[in-house]
């Protein structure tokens, strides 16, 4: 497959408003770029193809939000912490993970990393993807 | 992740003079209100060109880094509006930035220069006002339109922060919200995980980094802040300075970050000369300081939607300069790492086996890492009290490095005099280098 000068975003966030959580796996290796890009970084192929992203994912560490890390408009988030999280396809990406706080991170600490589920979330004016944690 | 298998240059290079100006709010004093950029810049590459023995017709070029030339000083080619200010008109250049790591891929590309053949001397300088920006002139002006040609006004702290978001990807990272807000503390989470200290362990290492700082500023007139924290402890009516530090006058502003483990944003520039090494005694004429040769430099990038983005780029940056130059970490004997989050002081000395691994905070907190203690790190006082001129602090550490490594630090030298070092850039979400600096005998 040649290079092709491609809308990947556009099309992602076009597939978020449908519903879709996408990202673009290798052809050759198999590697999934999520958010999705050209090539391949685990390989360096551009053989890239769209892939639906399952949801399922772990987050392996965990920061709460606070004075110079949060804006107003995140409160519309509820409970929520940054972290690593690996999606079920192996990509991993700093994200938005809702339904933790304070008393919820010392739980979750000693069983890291914990299951969570990706969710589509509107922001103003477009979609974006954040995580879930998962109930026990 | 991408790893670079380094090559060797292609002749050795080293520096042979450095110059700084105070780092400093210019506008809230009188005697710097007004300073612009050509006068910063000029005076840091002439105290360089003067400490080296050159004239400024003897270098071939110079780069020029500026974080935000745009916000800071309403320019795109900031290079060529300060071209005369130093004897070099008409001379090549090209301006540079990658934000807060400028001041050490500075030396990158000055030592890139040399070491190909194409220029034997070369100028590398870096300005920022990080702390104001050309002022409006009329009730119709804006930022981005100032018309007078020197003033300046205080950059607010709001106005900062909302430059600070284009440092981050538009199409997803902003987005994503993690990427960007992941920088304040994500460093001090990985840190405190995988050594498995406690948040108590973790919250006095942080602010015994920023004691420490404090205490190097203390001694270097250079400095933007010089007042010791057992000072303002006593003046508060705290018994201790970490009383001091645990007290709501050093509140939280993240999940671990204090106030006072955040960069002081200011004004400032520094210079080096680098040549030949080949070439010493001919530019050098009759000055008498010894070269400090480049050894190499490890260079890595992973943008802010990639997990533990400081930790890992810092890993492969130092992985590829310990192989390039053969060099073993119990070599380092001093270490500078650009800490406008303080974690980073941490992390980038454990990570390039300064420190030994899981040990770096106890040396922390046991005062070791100062400039009197035998492992010392930011000698200068650091980005939290030296001060962040964003692009210019790393050049800035590299003046401070090159002075202890020549024995003429004054009252802030270190005990050993240092021959072998480190500096850790980072910045810019994320650029990060590990800069290998060897004195000539």
């Amino acid at each position: 497959m040649s290079v092709k000068l491609e809308k990947v975003v556009q099309t992602w966030y076009e597939n978020l408003e449908q519903g879709k959580i996408t990202g673009k796996k290798c052809c050759k290796c198999g590697a999934v770029e999520f958010p999705p890009v050209y090539a391949c970084n685990s390989c360096g192929s551009m053989d890239m193809e769209w892939t639906e992203i399952s949801g399922k994912a772990k987050m392996h560490s965990i920061v709460l939000p606070a004075a110079l890390s949060s804006k107003p408009e995140y409160k519309e988030l509820g409970k929520y912490a940054y972290g690593e999280v690996e999606i079920e396809e192996g990509a991993r990406l700093n994200a938005v993970v809702r339904g933790i706080n304070k008393k919820k991170r010392k739980e979750l600490l000693p069983k890291l990393p914990v299951s969570c589920t990706a969710a589509i979330y509107q922001r103003d004016g477009y979609k974006t993807v954040v995580f879930d944690l998962d109930e026990e | 992740m991408n790893q670079t298998k380094l090559n060797k240059y292609s002749r050795s290079v080293s520096i042979i003079g450095v110059g700084c100006t105070p780092f400093m709010y210019t506008v809230d004093n009188p005697e710097t209100n007004g300073l612009t950029e050509g006068e910063l810049f000029g005076y840091a590459a002439l105290k360089a060109m003067e400490d080296a023995g050159v004239n400024p017709q003897d270098v071939d070029f110079y780069f020029h880094g500026e974080a935000s030339p745009l916000n800071g000083s309403n320019y795109l080619t900031p290079n060529i509006q300060i071209g005369n200010w130093f004897g070099m008109k008409g001379k090549g250049s090209i301006h540079h930035s990658e934000a807060c790591c400028t001041g050490y891929l500075a030396i990158e590309q000055a030592v890139n220069a040399v070491a190909s053949g194409k220029y034997n001397c070369v100028l590398s300088g870096c300005v920022e006002f990080g702390d104001s920006v050309p002022a409006p002139f009329g009730p119709n002006d804006t930022i981005e339109t100032p018309k007078h040609p020197y003033k300046r006004d205080k950059m607010t702290m709001d106005r900062f922060l909302s430059t600070t978001a284009w440092l981050y990807d538009r199409t997803y990272s902003r987005g994503l919200m993690a990427p960007m807000n992941l920088i304040y503390d994500d460093a001090a989470e990985w840190y405190k995980r995988t050594r498995n200290i406690t948040d108590q362990e973790m919250d006095d290492t942080l602010n015994m980094m920023a004691i420490n700082n404090r205490r190097n500023a203390s001694v270097n007139p250079l400095a933007l802040e010089r007042k010791t924290f057992e000072e303002i402890a006593h003046e508060k009516g705290f018994a201790t300075a970490m009383d001091y530090m645990r007290s709501p006058y050093n509140p939280k502003m993240g999940d671990f970050l204090r106030m006072e483990g955040v960069e002081r944003k200011c004004d400032g520039a520094a210079a080096c000369i680098v040549c030949a090494t080949e070439l010493v005694e001919k530019y050098m004429g009759n000055k008498t300081h010894k070269p400090i040769e480049v050894l190499g430099v490890g260079s890595a990038a992973c943008e802010a939607s990639t997990p533990h983005f400081e930790v890992r780029a810092t890993e492969e940056a130092v992985r590829q300069v310990y192989e390039i130059t053969g060099v073993k970490p119990e070599e380092l004997d001093i270490f500078y790492a650009n800490d406008f989050i303080i974690s980073s002081h941490l992390i980038s000395a454990e990570i390039a086996g300064y420190l030994p691994y899981g040990e770096g905070w106890k040396y922390i907190c046991e005062g070791r890492t100062a400039y009197d203690g035998d492992k010392p790190i930011n000698t200068n006082g650091g980005r939290t009290s030296f001060g962040h001129a964003h692009a210019a602090s790393g050049m800035a550490d590299v003046y401070e490095c090159v002075k202890q490594m020549r024995g003429e630090a004054g009252e802030g030298q270190v005990k050993k005099l240092p021959k072998t070092a480190m500096l850790r850039g980072y910045g810019g979400a994320q650029n990060v280098a590990a800069v290998l600096l060897r004195t000539i005998d």
